[in-house]
């Protein structure tokens, strides 16, 4: 085999693993900022019935 | 949890796709006709990682349509879309050096101003711009929604990026021809090439999920950051 097909597996794959690590990496660090993180981390949609106020109920 | 472990199982799937795409690929297919030193042997990722680059779009069309349609507007699905841009991004873009490194081999450079190649470029610059539009800082819902817009206007791209590999190019025709279901490849390249576009397919969704939550995770964050300056303020106004 000449030495190209062998960087380009290597490239492909290298950036795949190097992206899903930081991926990963970064996910749970925000979870670790957010302590009572859910599992499916999609609470930020929700609405909190107990939240502060918001800014429009601001004095 | 249920959720975790099933991601966890669709990661591991997808790895075990992956090395053996590459084990099969490199080491047990043979040498096809017409191509010097196994040059072939990029078939097996270069075409899956174009797969990948039209759904990780068509996704993020999807979601972004989704969201500008006003019965279904949920930030969920602008997250979806940024988070299928991205990852198409990558692949876009690992798209263009895998073929550079085949060009090189097969047509002696690694770069033409074919107009596959030209409009996949193309395509690979438009949506880092509209990845760096939703990041300019601004209402959300403004954002989203200038986003969901601009995310329509490059994946006008997609079908020409698409077609262009019949259409004109100096790029082969397809290995698969959907239109005619008549495939150039046969008996261990046909399955290994398959195994590719299923382990890449994979590959998309479980990066996907993590993408998704990642975003999910910094809304929450920015919307308790903002929850908490509220709190603050109600405190000093109330002292």
């Amino acid at each position: 085999m000449s030495g190209y097909i062998e960087v380009g597996y290597v490239i492909v794959l290298g950036s795949l693993a190097t992206y899903a690590t930081s991926l990963v990496g970064r996910e749970r660090a925000a979870r670790r900022r957010l302590p009572s993180t859910p599992a499916d981390g999609d609470a930020a949609a929700a609405v909190r019935p107990d939240a502060a106020p918001s800014a429009g109920e601001l004095p | 949890m249920r959720g975790d472990r099933a991601v966890r199982a669709l990661g591991v799937a997808a790895l075990a796709g992956m090395i053996a795409t590459v084990w099969l690929g490199l080491f047990v297919t043979p040498n096809a006709v017409g191509y010097a030193d196994g040059t072939v042997r990029l078939l097996y990722i270069h075409p899956p990682l174009a797969w990948v680059m039209f759904i990780a779009y068509g996704m993020a069309t999807l979601s972004s349509l989704l969201y500008l349609w006003p019965r279904t507007r949920h930030a969920r699905f602008d997250r979806l879309a940024g988070a299928s841009a991205e990852v198409g991004v990558v692949f876009t873009g690992l798209t263009l050096v895998s073929g550079s490194i085949w060009g090189r081999t097969t047509w002696g450079v690694y770069w033409a101003w074919d107009p596959l190649l030209t409009t996949t470029a193309l395509l690979f610059v438009l949506y880092l711009g509209y990845l760096a539009m939703r990041n300019v800082p601004g209402d959300p819902d403004t954002v989203a929604r200038r986003s969901a817009i601009a995310g329509l206007v490059a994946f006008l791209d997609v079908p020409i990026v698409f077609f262009a590999v019949s259409w004109w190019s100096l790029h082969q025709g397809p290995t698969i021809d959907l239109a005619t279901r008549h495939s150039y490849v046969h008996g261990s390249m046909a399955w290994t090439l398959l195994l590719g576009f299923v382990s890449f397919t994979l590959t998309y969704v479980w990066l996907m999920v993590h993408r998704y939550r990642l975003a999910a995770l910094r809304a929450r964050e920015s919307d308790e950051g903002l929850e908490s300056a509220l709190a603050d303020r109600w405190a000093e106004a109330l002292q």
